[in-house]
Parts: structure tokens; sequence; C-alpha cells
């Protein structure tokens, strides 16, 4: 399974402008620049391609760093 | 006194537990019609029928599977129209996509409806001068980001309708799509719900000059495309947007 690091990397990659290595699991990811519902849905979509696991509106709003969005998808994955 | 009747039309209707579909049910069986309701939900489809202006028939069933489909066609009468609403949407964009993804949107969206109108052909369950109707989307012709797949699924249903144009004019039996655009429904709820931004979503609504639609609004359409007097149209669709597009420049 993907690591916390792992993820972190990952997920930074898919989001336009971002600064390479400016996320950290700490990072509060709906507060990047040009946050939109469009980036809501890649991340929904994000998890669900590397945990088999789809976030709804409800479990994505429960979390707001990384490491909670990446905690909430290995306890759902399970 | 009404210009149109749907006395004496036996009318299936896919996608009847809710939003359009029972719409359509109410108003078909308003304006006379018969009405023969599917869907997965039994509890939902009795609401429907109960809502109905004449006895309605239902059965509950997947129709993405060939036998739920040989079931319901078996037990049949022959029908005059055939309302195709069963539908699912989810927004999934293109780079993330997984086959189990297209698979699902296009069992339900496509593949069912084609094999359940296959399988009414081949049992001769469809009257001369029948009509078929296969609810659409605009975005089969104005798609949305994230919605590849389920706007490719009613483009292709709206190929299929022409071809059932084609080959069932001998018959005088129309085939027709209604694109609408967005339509308060459970289907509508359930992508606002899905939206992490869901108080912006009603501000799509200022993009609608007449604002959203409502089930109704379809509804009174089908049942045009159902009714004799729609009967030189065949093979096309009907665009329900509320100036949706006539307004897309300032979108």
């Amino acid at each position: 399974m993907m690591t916390l690091e792992e993820f972190t990397v990952n997920l930074e990659k898919e989001f336009e402008g971002v600064e390479p290595g400016s996320f950290t699991p700490d990072t509060h990811y709906r507060d990047i620049k040009n946050w939109s519902s469009i980036y809501a849905l890649i991340v929904v979509a994000f998890v669900d391609l590397n945990f088999n696991v789809i976030l709804n509106a409800t479990d994505l709003r429960s979390t707001n760093t990384i490491r909670e969005l990446y905690d909430l998808a290995v306890q759902k994955h399970v | 006194m009404t210009k149109f009747s749907l006395d004496k039309h036996i009318i299936l209707i896919t996608g009847a537990s809710s939003g359009i579909g029972r719409s359509c049910a109410v108003e078909a069986s308003r304006m006379g019609a018969t009405c023969i309701l599917t869907g997965r939900n039994e509890e939902e489809l009795k609401r429907t029928a109960g809502l109905c202006s004449t006895p309605a028939t239902i059965f509950s069933g997947d129709l993405t599977a060939l036998d739920v489909i040989q079931k319901l066609v078996s037990g049949l009468p022959k029908l005059d129209g055939v309302i195709h609403c069963a539908g699912i949407t989810h927004p999934w964009p293109i780079k993330f996509l997984k086959p189990e993804h297209i698979k699902t949107m296009f069992d339900i969206n496509y593949t069912a409806p084609v094999l359940l109108t296959t399988e009414l052909l081949q049992k001769n369950k469809i009257n001369d001068d029948a009509s078929f109707i296969f609810i659409s989307s605009i975005s089969a012709q104005h798609p949305y980001y994230g919605g590849a797949t389920y706007a490719s699924s009613k483009a292709a249903i709206e190929a299929f309708s022409k071809s059932l144009a084609i080959e069932m004019a001998p018959r005088r039996v129309r085939s027709n799509v209604i694109r609408p655009g967005l339509v308060k429904t459970r289907m509508f709820d359930e992508a606002k719900g899905a939206s992490v931004d869901s108080e912006n979503f009603d501000q799509y609504e200022k993009f609608y000059p007449l604002g959203f639609g409502e089930a109704e609004d379809v509804s009174n359409a089908a049942c045009y495309l159902l009714s004799k007097e729609s009967r030189w149209i065949t093979g096309t669709e009907i665009k329900m947007d509320g100036g949706l597009i006539l307004n897309s420049k300032k979108n």
C-alpha cells in the first residue's frame, strides 16, 4: 500500500500551479491556491484509484490535512 | 378538454421509482395511459403506482441482468410506448478512469435499454405506431468536467435511438430522445450532496435563464412524444435546458 509520504508527493502532482515539494502531510489541502470543486473531484478520484475507496462529500469535509485524508483512505480500505 | 390523449395506450417506463420516471408515469396515466413501472426499489415503485391516475403494474428488478429483462418482457402485453428513464451518473476525471467505472455506467445507461429494446422486438411486444423515448442529457452534446463516461453513454444511446428510428419506421414505430439540462430530481440531490461545495451548486442555476427544470417539464414532453399528435417526429432530440445553451457565452 502507498505510504503517507508517497501519497503526499503523488497527490501534489495532481494540482496545477503547486510548487513541487511544498506539500507535507500536515498541509491543509483545501487551502491550496485555486481550490475548487474540480480539485475535490480529483482528490476523490485519486483516492479511488490508489485505495479502491470512494469518498463522499461528508468524508472529504471531515478531513483537513493530507494526513487525515490518507488515514481515512487507509481506514476505509480495510 | 385536452388536445392530447394516451387513452388505451400501454406504456412501459424504466426508472419509474423516482424523478423523471415517476413523473412520466404520473403524467402519462393522467392522460389515460396504463403504465407498467420498472425499477430496482419495489417500495418506491409502489409509491409511484399509488400516484398514478390509472391502475399501474410494477416489476422490480435490475435490468442490467439479461435474465431479468427476459422475465420482464415475457410477462408484458403488447406496448404502445416505452420510456427509458433508468440511469446513473458519477463524475470521474478521465485520468482516473477504471474499467469498472466505464462498465457500470454503460451497463445501466446504454446496454440495459438497448437489450430491453431488442428483447421487446424479438418477443413481438411492440404495437405498430408505438413510440420509444430515451431520456438523455444535455451533456451528450455539451460535456462537463468529470462527465466523460456519463456523457459518452448518453451520446451512445442517442445514436442508438436514431438507428431504432430507421429500423422501425416501416411499422411507423418512432424513437426519440429528450435531452434535459439539470432537473430537480433525486439524482440532482445526489449530485449536489456529492459536491464538496454544495453551497455553490445552487449558483449553477444562474446560468439557466428559466432556472433548473422540474421533472414535470420532461414528462410533459414525453407524453407529447408518446401521443399520436407527434406521429411525424422520429429520430430526433428535444433539448430542454431552460435556455442554458443560449446563455453559454455568459457562462
